[in-house]
Parts: structure tokens; C-alpha cells; sequence
């Protein structure tokens, strides 16, 4: 049997995947995200081992050392009832990842999706959806969802639902963008001639074609999300002490500046960690991905 | 004759993804002055590196020039520094870029885009000249390149200009600055056929009338043998062949420049294939079929406009034809395929395939399995993200095979194209051109459809490759008893491989028979128009080609030149 032919065959004896993971290598502020995300994760996941002081995660009160500074003891100095800042920020993550988990995991699969069907089908579906998305668009995010918090009562079940309903209009906008593009390519007529359903089309033919951006997007949103889920808890209506949140801490300590500086500065300084690597990953799967935005 | 451009031993390679490859071996080109030279190879043989590093805009890294020099008018390209290398752009060496529509910026008139040509090259040049002076050279120049109506041009954004005016104005543009030597790299190939021979009678003329030298790029035979006085045949990087035009088109040495001498399909002479089919039984009936799609705008979308694609066209296509439909871009060919193909719906008249008509019959399992597609581009008609094996599922899975079924399917369909069974979990950008179109050929014939509607399903592909996958066509009609419908505005190709063609022009079907009396006795003006356009490769089918008359060409094309007389 004869191979054919031609030499135009890409041939740098390496798959996409390894290509697109050479990119990445290459990169070292991807790799420097990677890494920072990495650990973030690592501590919320392992937090009860790795804090020093678990119970300074809860309502632990230990007068007699409030206020401290930093030190070996406590890395990052004391809040004002005494409780390691460090072992805080620590468990913070873990409500701040806690937070990207369930804010991303519900708005993006409905943002996905409705960005698929309105780009898929066109007509009348496409201009309710987008337009509807369009309004979303145009509230003003913060002030929606303190709204929505202040009436719903101030909690994390609550602040995540707000900005759920926020954040999926985004990736609708995303999805359907990238699907009108794909929709002048050959391979979706070709699917309709071969018989093939709408489910097998949105879901087989043009999610695989959008998956690398919603990577990308996700891995920025979730630095974003971050940002805002700590947004809402220092203004007081996301989470409520004494559980250990990021932007509760931030709203706390800053009573104590310029002082005690580090009640407020070292979990400041965590959210922008955490955020820092967020986007430095996100921009490195870009990259590697080759997609745009 | 000195040699204006000399290139001497000249090694690049190319370092990607921590890997090193040589992609020049030892180039040596020469260009004299008043010398037209071809470059000619495949995709991928090197002729645009070589180009880009004449030019200076071969990106370095990750390029690497390893060894050898490039001369001009005596001096050493490759050595001089940034700003004498920009004194050169334009005013030494100019270039025409392929595509006339992306070589402009869309969103600038004409005017500016040539005064800006002309403005940098005089700041480089350290030269003054007034507004009007330069509007009166654009005038000038556009006047060179044949366009009369200058001001009307210059006020137009690219998109007002229709293709034969927009490769105009680009080569006008490279002529701004009195080069003297003209780069050309695939000139005309992004056009339709007819005015693609005025634009390679333009660039003849200018290199005479102006005293140019010409470099020419092109993987189109027909065309070097209209336009170089000697040709360099390159080939995975190697020069394998040069001489004159004579000695390589008469008697070409090399195996390569034979074998690509012997895949492009001959127009007219001994070596034209004639495809004799008989069919008696009608397959497809085309009646007065006619399309118009309407233009819609206005707050409350209403048409504003229509516009007439496909106009009273009536065909039979029998069963065992290969039935050819030949015309240029907006001819109609493709909506044409469409309608027949139950994807567009017509505004009026009917067609019917096996005695049921496409209108109420298109959609259902019993049409998919009974007509196919096979797509221009695989690139597009497969889905990048989607493996061999899944795509050629698809129309399986929904005619309801379950999966074992699919599988003995997918290796037999690898084996019918060619293709080695661990092809199955390949995703696309593994493959090269040929071989995706085989997956797309494999992909159509897995439901064994009786007939396929080939869309140009070589034009994306290099010659050598076309003449395998036409091949395979074949060999596959044979074998499965099929009835082809191939679209395409290649004449040459359709000669050998079709049994009866019909030519579209504006929407309409002006002529229509078997191939070989279309070609030899062509009675519409615009088939000989088409015919005696099509660059060739050897003196006997430039003689056998139809005659045609100036007044004839008017009354069938609209022609790119704004001259009122010529």
C-alpha cells in the first residue's frame, strides 16, 4: 500500500500536545503562574495540615497575644483577637477556592452553553439570548450584587450566587463569538449532510472547538472571582466572620493601620498572590493554546 | 548582461520547538537585468523562504542564514545594515503579493495607500516633492498599469475595486518607485483564469516597456511558460533543475521537473484523456432551477435587495457521468451544488434525483445515503478538533450502524483511500493536504452514497498531489459505480476527467455536451474566452486552443482595465 505524498506534513516529530506544552515551557512567567497556582490550591486542600495553628481558622480567641508581629511563631503577626494571621490566609484560600469552584462551576457551563445556542442557531434564539445578555451586561456588577446579597441576607451560599448570576454573560459572549466564526467552516455543513442531530453538532463538533478559550477564560476569571467574592466581603456582604475570608480580614485589619499593618497587608498581599497567579497562568495557557480573547 | 541579483550558495534553516532543520540547501539564482526568471516548486519546497530573505523580511530567529550570500547590483544584501537595506525597499526591489485583497489595508482609499509608498520612499530617499507632484505620479502610474480613470481609483477603498483592479493597483504600487527588479510571487493565482491572463499580459508588457527584471514564484506551469525567459525548479529546498524555458519545458531533466511536467492535465494533443460514459438512465434532473438571494438591512430587516445566483438552469446528470460544472468565482456553480444537495432551497423550478424531488426528499436518511459532498478545503471540512476515526463515524452513526459495525467500517473506508490503518486516531493537523482529502473522500463514500457532489476537491492541493487523489476518484468510481458531479473553474483538469460539462457564467448554464466536442468545437464566445485563457504548457495546445476575437472577449467578460480604448 502506497503512503502518500506530499512534504508539507508538519513534522517536527512532536504531537500538538507536546508543541503546545513546549510553548508553555518556554514561558517562564507561565511557569511561574503554574507554580503559584499550584500551591494555592495545595494549601486550601491541605489546610489543616499545613496551617500552623488550625484553630485560629474558627471563633479561637487567645487575648494575650493579640496584636503581635510578625515572627516565627507567627508569620504573619496576629489578628486582634490574637488568631495567626498566617493559619487565616491559608484557610482564606480554601473559602476563596471554595468560592471559584462554585461560581465557575455553575456560570460557565450555562454561560457555555447558551453562547453554543445562540451561535448555533441563529435567528430569533440568537438575538433573545444576546440581547438578554447585553442587559446583563449593562448592570453595573458590584452594585448587583451587593443588591442581591443585601436582600438575600449576607453568606457565602448567597455572595456566590450573586456573582454566578453576573458571570456566565461573559462566556455566553465568548462561546458565541468563537461558534459564529466556526459556523462559516466546512465541517458543520458537512456534519448536517452526514445526518448528524443538533445535540451532535453543539456538543461533539463545536464544543471541542471552543474548549482551549474557555480554559483560558477560566483560569483568568478565577483570579477575577476571587477579587470579587473578597470585594463583597469587605464591604460586609459576603462572608461573615468568624469564617476566615481573605477580603473579611482585609476589612478587619485595616481598622488597626498603619500600625499593626499586617493584619490587613499580609491577607492584601495573599488575594493579590492568588490573583497574580491566576492571570500569569491563564495568559501562558493563551499561549500555548494560541487562542484569543 | 550583468546579473542584477546573484545568489550564491545560499543555506537557511529554520530552528521550531527546540529542533533544528535546513529548509535551503545550496540555493544558486541569478536574475540579469531585463531577465524574467522563474522560481517554480511545490508548497513547502522553499520558494517563499528564499523570497522573504531576498526581501529582508524573513524573521531571524528563528531563521538562520548558515552560509552564502545574496548580491545585489554588487552589493551584499545579507551584510548591509538596516537603513540602506530600507533605502532599497521599493526603489531597488518592489514585490506583488499574492492575494490582491489582503495585501490592502481595508479601511484606507487607494490614495492614501500609494502616497504613503511614495512618501516613505522620498523620506528615505531624502527626496521632496509636492502633493500634487505625487497625486500626478499615482496618475501616472495607474495609467502604466492600465487604469485609466486614475481619480476614480484613488478615491475607491480596496473593497469598491474588483479583483482584476485590485492586482492592478498592487502591481502599480510596486512600480512606484522605479524598481528594477520586480519580485512576483504568485501573481494572478487568486484569480479567476480570465483575468489572470491580463494580468500576466500586463506584467509582460511592464517588464519590457519599463526595462524591469522579474522573479517570479509560482507552482503554476502554464504561467512560467507565458512569463520566464529561465526557470529554477526547486524542490525540498534544492535548486534540481535550471535552464531556459525551452530546454526545461521541451526537455526537462530531472525526474522531479518530469514528474511535475507530467501530473498538470493537458488541454488539448495526444496526451488529453476523453472520459466515454453512456449513461441512459437520468440521475439527476435539474429543471429550471433559478436562485435569488435577497439582501437584507433596514430596522426591521426587509429585503432591501435581491440578487439572482443561479438563473433558469436545467441539466440531466446520468447515471455513471461525471458531470462537470466549469466557471468562474460568482458564477453560480456552487449554489448550483447546493440546491442539488437539498443545503439551499431554490426560488423556483425543481430538482429531482433518482425520480423524487429534493425538496421534500433532502433531510431524510434514505437522500444522505444516497448523495454525498466532498468539500474545496479539508482544512475546513474537517473538524481540527475531532480524530480520523470520530469523523468518519458521523454519518455512520446516524443511518443507525451501531458500533462494532462502525469500526470494520472505519478500516475498510482507510483502506478504499489509502490510508494506514493507525491514521484512525490522527486528528487532522497530522495530515498532510492530500491525505485530509482523503479522509473527506472516506467520509463521504462511508454511507456508499450513489452519487458525490465534488466541490473542487483538488483546487487547495499542489498538482502532484491532485493527480493522486484524481486517481483515486477514479479507481473509486469504478469500483462503486458512482455518479460524480465535480464543480470546478479548472478547464484543464475537468477535460481529462469528466465525460460532459456545462459552463456557468452569471448564473447561467451557456453550454453543455460532452467534453470533447465542448472543447474542441466551443460555440459560446465565453467558453473560448475561458479555453483560450488557460496558460499551458507546451506550444501545440497554445495552437490548438480556440480563437478568439477582442469584440468577442468584451461582449462575454468584464474587463479589469478602466481604458476606454486599448
Amino acid at each position: 500500500m502506497s503512503v502518500i505524498d506530499d512534504h508539507e506534513t508538519p513534522d517536527h516529530g512532536m504531537t500538538a500536545r507536546q508543541m503546545a506544552f513546549f510553548r508553555f515551557r518556554r514561558n517562564p512567567l507561565a511557569v511561574i503562574g503554574a507554580l503559584i497556582v499550584l500551591s494555592v490550591v495545595i494549601m486550601a486542600v491541605f489546610a489543616p495540615w499545613i496551617a500552623p495553628s488550625p484553630e485560629s481558622a474558627g471563633s479561637f480567641v487567645n487575648f494575650r497575644n493579640r496584636h503581635a508581629p510578625p515572627s516565627w511563631d507567627n508569620l504573619m503577626g496576629t489578628d486582634n483577637v490574637g488568631r495567626d494571621v498566617f493559619s487565616r490566609v491559608i484557610y482564606g484560600y480554601r473559602v476563596s477556592l471554595g468560592l471559584v469552584v462554585g461560581v465557575l462551576g455553575v456560570a460557565v457551563p450555562f454561560g457555555v452553553i447558551l453562547g453554543l445556542v445562540a451561535g448555533y442557531f441563529g435567528g430569533w434564539t440568537e438575538t433573545i439570548v444576546m440581547r438578554f445578555t447585553d442587559i446583563m451586561l449593562a448592570l453595573p456588577p458590584l452594585a448587583m450584587a451587593l443588591a442581591i446579597t443585601a436582600v438575600l441576607s449576607p453568606n457565602l451560599v448567597n455572595a456566590m450566587i450573586a456573582i454566578t448570576l453576573l458571570w456566565w454573560t461573559w462566556h455566553t459572549r465568548l462561546i458565541y463569538r468563537i461558534v459564529k466564526g466556526q459556523m462559516n467552516e466546512d465541517y458543520v455543513e458537512a456534519a448536517r449532510v452526514a445526518g448528524a442531530s443538533h445535540m451532535h453538532i453543539l456538543f461533539r463538533e463545536l464544543l471541542p472547538n471552543c474548549i482551549s478559550a474557555v480554559a483560558v477564560k477560566v483560569s483568568l476569571d478565577a483570579g477575577f472571582v476571587i477579587l470579587f467574592g473578597a470585594s463583597l466581603s469587605f464591604l460586609g456582604l459576603g462572608i461573615q466572620p468568624p469564617t476566615p475570608d481573605l477580603g473579611t480580614m482585609v476589612a478587619t485589619g485595616s481598622e488597626y493601620l498603619p500600625e499593626m499593618w499586617w493584619q490587613a497587608i499580609m491577607p492584601g498581599l495573599a488575594i493579590l498572590y492568588a490573583i497574580l497567579g491566576f492571570n500569569l497562568l491563564g495568559d501562558g495557557l493563551r499561549d500555548m493554546l494560541d487562542v484569543e480573547l | 548582461m550583468s546579473r542584477l541579483l546573484d545568489i550564491q550558495s545560499l543555506s537557511i534553516g529554520f530552528s521550531a520547538y527546540g529542533q533544528y532543520r535546513q529548509v535551503l540547501h545550496n540555493v544558486d539564482l541569478h536574475v540579469s537585468e531585463g531577465e524574467r526568471v522563474s522560481l517554480i516548486g511545490q508548497s513547502g519546497s522553499g520558494k517563499t523562504v528564499t523570497m522573504r530573505t531576498i526581501i529582508g523580511t524573513l524573521p531571524m530567529p528563528p531563521g538562520k542564514v548558515e552560509q552564502g550570500s545574496i548580491l545585489y547590483d554588487g552589493r551584499s544584501l545579507l551584510d548591509l545594515n538596516v537603513q540602506e537595506r530600507n533605502r532599497l525597499k521599493g526603489t531597488g526591489i518592489s514585490i506583488i503579493l499574492q492575494d490582491p485583497m489582503l495585501s490592502f489595508n481595508p479601511v484606507l482609499t487607494i490614495q492614501r495607500q500609494m502616497d504613503d509608498i511614495i512618501r516613505y520612499a522620498d523620506i528615505r530617499l531624502e527626496r521632496r516633492r509636492t502633493k500634487g507632484e505625487r497625486h500626478a505620479h499615482m496618475i501616472e502610474t495607474l495609467r502604466k498599469v492600465q487604469l485609466r480613470d486614475g481619480e476614480r481609483v484613488l478615491e475607491s477603498y480596496p473593497i469598491m475595486l474588483s479583483g482584476g483592479m485590485r492586482q492592478r493597483v498592487l502591481i502599480g504600487m510596486a512600480l512606484l518607485n522605479q524598481p528594477s527588479l520586480l519580485i512576483a510571487d504568485e501573481p494572478g493565482t487568486a484569480l479567476d483564469v480570465t483575468t489572470q491572463d491580463e494580468i500576466l499580459r500586463l506584467l509582460n508588457t511592464l517588464v519590457d516597456d519599463e526595462g524591469l527584471s522579474l522573479l517570479l514564484i509560482t507552482h503554476n506551469l502554464g504561467v512560467v511558460r507565458q512569463m520566464a525567459d529561465r526557470v529554477y525548479v526547486m524542490e525540498r529546498g534544492h535548486i534540481v533543475e535550471t535552464g531556459t524555458r525551452e530546454t526545461i519545458f521541451e526537455a526537462p531533466q530531472h525526474a522531479y521537473t518530469r514528474k511535475l511536467m507530467a501530473a498538470v492535465p493537458p488541454l488539448y494533443g495526444d496526451k488529453v484523456q476523453t472520459v466515454v460514459h453512456h449513461g441512459a438512465d437520468p440521475m439527476i434532473d435539474v429543471r429550471a432551477a433559478t436562485k435569488d438571494f435577497q439582501t437584507r438591512g433596514g430596522l426591521l430587516n426587509r429585503a432591501t435587495a435581491s440578487f439572482r445566483a443561479v438563473n433558469d438552469v436545467s441539466l440531466t446528470v446520468n447515471q455513471g457521468d461525471i458531470f462537470g460544472i466549469a466557471g468562474e468565482s460568482g458564477s453560480g456553480k456552487t449554489t448550483l451544488a447546493k440546491m442539488i444537495m437539498g443545503l439551499t432551497t431554490l426560488s423556483h423550478g425543481d430538482i429531482t434525483i433518482s425520480g423524487r424531488n429534493v425538496a421534500g426528499f433532502a433531510g431524510s436518511q434514505e437522500f444522505r445515503k444516497l448523495v454525498q459532498i466532498v468539500y474545496q478545503n479539508p482544512g475546513s471540512s474537517l473538524n481540527p478538533r475531532r480524530t480520523v476515526a470520530d469523523q468518519l463515524a458521523v454519518p455512520l452513526k446516524f443511518t443507525g450502524s451501531d458500533s462494532t459495525a462502525i469500526k470494520t467500517r472505519i478500516s475498510e473506508l482507510l483502506d478504499l483511500v489509502d490510508l494506514p490503518q493507525n491514521y484512525a486516531s490522527m486528528y487532522p493537523h497530522e495530515l498532510s493536504g492530500g491525505q485530509k482529502q482523503r479522509v473527506a473522500i472516506a467520509r463521504a463514500l462511508s454511507v456508499n452514497p450513489k452519487i458525490l457532489v465534488l466541490d473542487e476537491p483538488t483546487s487547495a492541493l499542489d498538482v502532484l498531489v491532485q493527480s493522486t487523489v484524481i486517481d483515486l476518484l477514479h479507481r473509486l468510481r469504478r469500483e462503486f459505480d458512482l455518479t460524480y458531479i465535480f464543480i470546478s473553474h479548472d478547464l484543464s483538469l475537468m477535460r481529462n476527467f469528466c465525460n460532459r460539462v456545462a459552463i456557468m457564467l452569471r448564473g447561467e448554464v451557456v453550454e453543455t455536451g460532452p467534453v470533447a466536442e465542448i472543447f474542441d468545437a466551443p460555440n459560446h464566445p465565453y467558453t473560448r474566452a475561458l479555453l483560450s485563457a488557460i496558460p499551458v504548457i507546451s506550444p501545440e495546445e497554445d495552437a490548438l486552443k480556440p480563437k478568439i476575437t477582442q469584440e468577442e472577449r468584451a461582449s462575454v467578460l468584464a474587463t479589469s482595465t478602466l481604458l476606454e480604448d486599448e
